[in-house]
């Protein structure tokens, strides 16, 4: 009997050993048992995330040693489509895990599992990035990939051959803005055209320039409601994207230019020989459409970021994994992600920031080594205006600022967002 | 000739015809009639489906009830702060664009596909022709939308990649934003429209030109009519009735227009229809009810011209 048992347990650690095979005999069944929680091999996790390609192989590099040593297999569906997610959800039948928007944490807060239940520690996350996902008070959503959106890219070379100096403060990039405008250079590319989503690179303009004028308890008040749309505060800031964003002087091709140019293009614009324009505000993904449509630039000479001077409280976006499930390896793929290593794992794998303490100091990507300085050292972070604020608000805001370019009055334009803004928060 | 007695065996019981057609029945009540019902009921709730949409209703504001979705979808978009402000702000909401949509496209396809038909009419390489004018038609309403983004690109410096813009910039001309241009721009989706569907219009058209009777032409060339009288006096009459499905279907079509207006502006800068603000309350706004109520509207617009269709099918059965 005891020899069986012995040949029985000197099989299974050779099996083990031969997953891990670094470890020592009985730390691997401990530690095994430990990032499993209970998860049977050949166990399945659904899976919808709106990643392919390299995205999807970066996901998967992250996710292997959870699946080399669980056994745990993923079933990935990819689509950018939300519509997909949505009808899954509303017929009862939705995937074991969804990557997506904050705003799905609130339009499934019902059935979705608490992230704490599931194995995942707060702790694990450096100061304010999990709330967002706090609803009700209850934690559902597990931030993981990040990325800062209140930068400015822009050409080191061409900034150096006009003798442009990057701003340190807000006046000094309003003076600058003047300076290129004077010399009869275009300062900024601000294209937003993105199909039935055109308005959102304004709206995130918008709100880099309410960080700056108001700060960030303002824009946390618009977002509940006690400060409404049309305020004076938010017209000062439409007043100045406006002259930046409808005038050819100030921005490629004018109104019809931000309206009509395509939001990668206007990307692109800033690194064309000769540049169209001198900026473009775009999120942090801006670097990965410049490098693969110019493979040889380097990072820091041919293309680089400044963080927005004066903007107190970065507006931070997340991709947020929701769990609609409990089974096992589902909490092991939580409890994994929300750990040291699968915060260091994400972080080596180069797929944008994590908000996971454990990823500091494992970037290896220039780019994203000085993104994760400014994520940081940020004083605070503000969610998105729009994606926030529940019931139809966010496409309400596009509308008042495509709208607003292309000649509808201002006010108008404003108080329309402000009415669907005092509906979507029952003022 | 005698009646002979049928055999057993050709004669049908009560229940042996709904038999056969049981199968269509069930697959018509699961993916047709019952979602429509279930459309009609949630287009009376609120905006997750569980509340009455009475619940909506805010003080000191119009309200219409449990019709609240209702006035929602056909007065939302309204500025009412005027009448000569409800009618411009009509004219530019989904419902005033699907009308224009109506009067400019049924009336371009069938136009220029009858006049293409009988232009070709009988020429030599009339089959080539015709399948020139009818290729559009084997490309998906996506594909077409995306090629006609390029067509009508706005350039914002000195190269114009846009077909269009290049050549009104080459004539010395400045570039137009085509679809960024209030009013001009829904005309600019229409054309795309009419480029897709003219083909359809073109092939039904053809098929009943070529049944309408030789002798009757030859007698009226006879009696001195030219050929314009006889396209117009004898040739349209006669093909009328085809002519009337041709223009009841496109009505349809273009009812349901969604795809050219989301792929090329996303319903914005005035170019809204019903179909793509129906999709806008549903799955961007996430309001079951408001998407609901609209989509039942879209119904009972589509509802007569279906019974057209039908009325004209059954009486053509009949004659047979």
């Amino acid at each position: 009997m005891k020899v069986k048992v012995f040949c029985l347990l000197a099989v299974f650690v050779f099996l083990l050993t031969a997953c891990a095979p670094k470890s020592t005999e009985p730390e691997v069944v401990a530690e095994v048992d430990a990032m499993c929680m209970g998860a049977a091999s050949g166990d399945e996790i659904s899976m919808l995330y709106q990643w392919s390609g390299q995205e999807e192989e970066r996901l998967n590099q992250i996710l292997r040693p959870l699946v080399d040593t669980c056994g745990i297999v993923i079933k990935p569906e990819s689509t950018r489509d939300q519509a997909v997610l949505d009808t899954r959800v509303t017929a009862g039948n939705p995937p074991d895990i969804a990557f997506w928007n904050v705003t799905q944490l609130n339009q499934y807060k019902d059935s979705l599992k608490a992230m704490d239940e599931l194995g995942a520690t707060k702790e694990a996350y450096i100061a304010g990035a999990i709330d967002p996902g706090v609803i009700d008070g209850r934690w559902i959503g597990l931030p993981v990939k990040s990325d800062i959106k209140t930068i400015i890219w822009y050409s080191p070379k061409n900034f150096e051959a006009a003798g442009y100096m990057v701003p340190t403060t807000w006046e000094e990039l309003e003076t600058l803005v003047e300076k290129m405008v004077a010399d009869g250079k275009v300062p900024w590319s601000m294209g937003m055209e993105s199909g039935d989503a055109t308005g959102w690179t304004g709206s995130d303009f918008l709100q880099d320039i309410l960080l700056v004028q108001q700060g960030p308890e303002y824009v946390m008040n618009i977002i509940n409601g006690s400060v409404a749309y049309d305020d004076a505060g938010v017209k000062a800031a439409y007043e100045l994207y406006g002259k930046w964003a409808a005038d050819p002087k100030y921005t490629v091709g004018g109104a019809e230019g931000t309206l009509s140019t395509n939001f990668n293009d206007a990307i692109l614009k800033v690194f064309s020989d000769p540049p169209e324009a001198y900026m473009v505000k775009q999120s942090g993904f801006a670097g990965g459409t410049i490098t693969t449509q110019y493979p040889d630039f380097v990072f820091g000479e041919d293309y680089d970021f400044f963080v927005i001077p004066g903007a107190k409280g970065l507006q931070g976006g997340s991709d947020w994994m929701m769990a609609f499930s409990d089974k096992p390896a589902v909490k092991a793929l939580v409890s994994y992600l929300s750990s040291p290593e699968g915060g260091a794992a994400w972080a080596k794998a180069s797929f944008d920031l994590s908000p996971n303490k454990g990823a500091a100091g494992n970037y290896t990507d220039v780019s994203l080594i000085k993104k994760a300085e400014a994520f940081y050292s940020a004083e605070g972070f503000t969610p998105d205006i729009g994606d926030t604020i529940p019931g139809g608000f966010g496409s309400a805001e596009w509308t008042a600022i495509v709208n607003f370019l292309n000649g509808e009055n201002l006010e108008d334009a404003l108080s329309k967002a402000a009415g669907v803004q005092a509906e979507a928060l029952g003022k | 000739m005698a009646s002979r007695p049928v055999p057993k065996i050709m004669k049908q019981g009560k229940f042996a015809p709904w038999f056969y057609l049981a199968p269509a029945l069930i697959l018509m009540f699961f993916f047709i009639v019952y979602p429509m019902f279930n459309t009609i009921g949630l287009s009376f709730r609120d905006s997750n489906g569980e509340g009455s949409a009475a619940t909506l209703c805010k003080e000191e504001q119009a309200c219409w009830g449990v019709f609240e979705n209702y006035r929602y979808a056909l007065t939302g978009e309204i500025d009412k702060t005027s009448i000569s402000a409800a009618w411009k702000s009509f004219w530019i909401s989904s419902f005033g664009n699907t009308i224009k949509w109506i009067f400019l496209m049924v009336s371009g396809t069938v136009i220029i596909g009858l006049l293409f038909a009988k232009l070709v009419d009988g020429i030599k390489h009339e089959g080539l022709a015709k399948a020139i004018l009818f290729m559009p038609m084997a490309i998906s309403f996506v594909g077409a939308g995306v090629i006609w983004k390029f067509v009508y690109n706005y350039g914002t410096q000195r190269v114009q990649i846009g077909i269009l813009n290049a050549i009104i910039t080459a004539l010395g001309g400045e570039p137009v934003s085509f679809l960024t241009a209030t009013g001009l721009n829904t005309i600019a989706l229409v054309v795309v429209g009419t480029w897709m569907w003219t083909g359809f219009c073109m092939t039904i058209l053809s098929s009943s030109l070529k049944s309408v009777p030789e002798e009757i032409l030859e007698a009226a060339r006879v009696d001195g009519a030219n050929e314009w009288h006889v396209f117009t006096r004898i040739i349209i009459p006669i093909i009328m009735p085809t002519i009337i499905v041709v223009i009841t279907t496109m009505v349809i079509n273009v009812l349901k227009q969604f795809d050219i207006v989301y792929v090329m502006t996303g319903g914005n800068f005035h170019t809204d229809v019903i179909a793509n603000r129906m999709y806008t309350e549903m799955y961007i706004n996430y309001n079951t009810g408001r998407g609901t109520a609209i989509a039942v509207i879209l119904i009972m617009a589509v509802l007569p011209f279906i019974y057209i269709n039908i009325k004209r099918f059954m009486a053509q059965e009949e004659m047979r």
